[in-house]
């Protein structure tokens, strides 16, 4: 069969292939999900934002397409067919397998699962990780904290003398201290200060893992020592009860990001050093699949971390009481979220 | 295909057993790509920034979180949308794709973009440019661990123009490899020079039975075994 023969033959077959496939939406509907092909046919409705396509697309039809054009293809590779025709195939076959085998992981189904069960789940299945990067985050917060509460001039060897005073002025009971003078404008500025401050710290923890877990230990330990400072300096200074009224609530979500992004990078670096019966890149890719969950539900945490920081934490009309019985609630809550929640689901 | 060229193709074998190629994007590309994206994200922060200074403090808060969406947000919702790409990486004819030749997932895009912190490392980039050079398939430390693959987007062959040569038997029996390669001789012809084709074609004189001589005369006749392998008879 000469290649123009091959060409009048199949071209028809093609031609109908690639119109199907036009038809066909990038992004199937959630239902879709894990389905088989053949159940393309039972095309639920588009959602709203997407206009229905005429008629539904005929799945098996495609799928025979798809089939034929793959053996073309390889027909026309071993037979050397001219460059065109085997680049006109090799598109076809590789936009019919890009929607054929596409994930699709997005939807609100897809979301409710991942808060109701996967994050906790993915949590608890990690909680060596996360157990390990609360000591790495704990244990220096709790030494520079006792240390410089004890010595507070220690903390110059933190931070610079400015910073400190400036810590001292922001947490200090008078008018100009943080939450005293702030309007609306002021918290939205904060809330936006936080979200990329804290987001930028809990990345960091992540992505440190991919040197062998080093990154994660080191901002880990390095933002651990740095609030354990802070901390022991501002209540040496008998600022304390501004100060913890102020970061108790929100560093329930804030701080349980950071450790779980640590544990996500840990996570990482375990994969790279110990990469048991897989090759190391190989172990990479899944420990990286498995953690993005994590870091799916870190990006929440912190989301309602900056919005409690930005607009509850800050605000003076508040008694310190109630601070401190909602930070009571946060904490409990976040803790039994990620301890209990999702056990039972199937 | 096969995998001692100097290429740089990566092959992603699916279920049915055909290997699709994917041309993976190197290091120049990338670059031109991202100098483009942070050009863009430049321009977008600095009328954010007019824009915020008109609006005074709310501005500023809101301003601050759309610059943290730019920073974070911008690759992975471009990666996700139709184009599979950032317009930087559209404009350089790329595309980001799983290493199976699949479309990049939500968890992929993501990882590989939280992980530029890592490829960020020590300075410019660093980490990133040495994967990239060290590598075959030019991945850098996001891609690695997402499974992701920058590659052009494939760009169709040129059809052979049903040109007025009259087709002309073969002297000889040839490979279908070398009947592929004079095709494909004949596929580059319009965009060779007269005198480069004669000399292409001179080389393959002798399946038209005029081994030894050059001269478009011969191109002639060697394009005319090329319609007849073509199938025109």
């Amino acid at each position: 069969m000469t290649p123009l023969q091959f060409e009048q033959r199949y071209q028809p077959e093609w031609d109908e292939l690639q119109s199907l496939l036009t038809r066909l939406p990038r992004v199937a509907p959630p239902a879709l999900l894990g389905i088989p092909f053949a159940a393309l046919r039972l095309h639920k409705p588009a959602p709203w934002w997407k206009k229905a396509p005429a008629q539904p697309v005929d799945g098996e039809r495609i799928a025979a397409l798809y089939r034929r054009a793959c053996e073309q293809l390889a027909l026309a590779r071993a037979r050397a067919y001219p460059g065109y025709l085997t680049d006109r195939l090799e598109q076809l076959t590789a936009d019919a397998h890009q929607l054929i085998y596409q994930q699709v992981e997005f939807g609100l189904g897809r979301l409710k699962r991942l808060i109701a069960i996967d994050f906790p789940r993915a949590v608890r299945a990690h909680s060596a990780y996360a157990w390990i990067a609360l000591a790495v985050f704990a244990v220096p917060t709790l030494v520079l904290g006792c240390l410089i509460y004890f010595r507070p001039e220690l903390i110059l060897s933190v931070v610079s003398g400015a910073e400190a005073s400036e810590y001292e002025r922001m947490y200090s009971t008078s008018a100009e201290s943080i939450g005293r003078s702030r309007d609306a404008a002021g918290d939205w500025t904060m809330f936006g200060f936080y979200i990329r401050n804290n987001i930028t710290i809990a990345f960091q923890c992540f992505a440190g893992g991919l040197f062998a877990g080093l990154g994660s230990l080191f901002y880990l330990a390095w933002n651990g020592a740095f609030s354990g400072a802070v901390g022991g300096y501002l209540t040496a200074r008998g600022l304390g009860s501004t100060f913890y009224s102020f970061i108790v609530t929100h560093s329930a979500f804030e701080l349980t990001a950071i450790v779980l992004a640590g544990a996500a990078g840990l996570r990482l670096g375990h994969a790279l050093l110990m990469p048991g019966r897989r090759t190391r890149g190989h172990a990479l890719v899944v420990a990286a699949k498995e953690s993005t969950v994590i870091i799916y539900g870190v990006f929440v945490f912190l989301l309602v971390a900056a919005a409690i920081e930005g607009f509850w934490s800050s605000a003076t009309w508040i008694p310190r009481e109630m601070k401190y019985g909602v930070a009571a609630l946060c904490w409990t809550g976040v803790i039994s979220y990620l301890t209990l929640q999702g056990r039972s689901a199937r | 295909m096969a995998p001692d060229t100097l290429d740089t193709i990566v092959s992603a074998e699916t279920p049915e057993g055909i290997l699709l190629e994917l041309r993976p994007a190197g290091l120049t590309a990338r670059c031109y790509a991202f100098l483009i994206d942070g050009l863009i994200k430049v321009g977008v922060i600095y009328v954010l920034g007019i824009l915020a200074a008109f609006a005074g403090g709310i501005g500023l808060g809101v301003g601050l979180i759309l610059l943290f969406a730019l920073e974070w947000l911008y690759p992975v919702i471009f990666e996700l949308s139709r184009w599979a790409a950032t317009p930087g990486k559209s404009a350089l004819g790329l595309k980001v794709v799983m290493d199976n030749g699949l479309p990049v997932t939500p968890a992929a895009s993501l990882t590989r973009n939280l992980l530029r912190f890592a490829d960020f490392l020590p300075f410019l980039y660093g980490f990133a440019v040495a994967s990239l050079l060290l590598r075959r398939d030019f991945k850098r430390l996001g891609d690695i661990a997402a499974a992701t693959l920058v590659v052009y987007r494939p760009r169709p062959a040129a059809k052979i123009a049903s040109s007025d040569i009259p087709p002309l038997a073969p002297a000889l029996a040839i490979s279908p490899a070398d009947q592929a390669a004079i095709i494909a001789l004949a596929a580059r012809a319009p965009r060779l020079t007269g005198e480069r084709l004669d000399e292409l074609a001179a080389l393959a004189a002798s399946v038209s039975g005029d081994g030894g001589n050059s001269g478009p005369q011969v191109t002639r006749r060697v394009l005319g075994v090329a319609q007849w392998f073509l199938g025109r008879r």
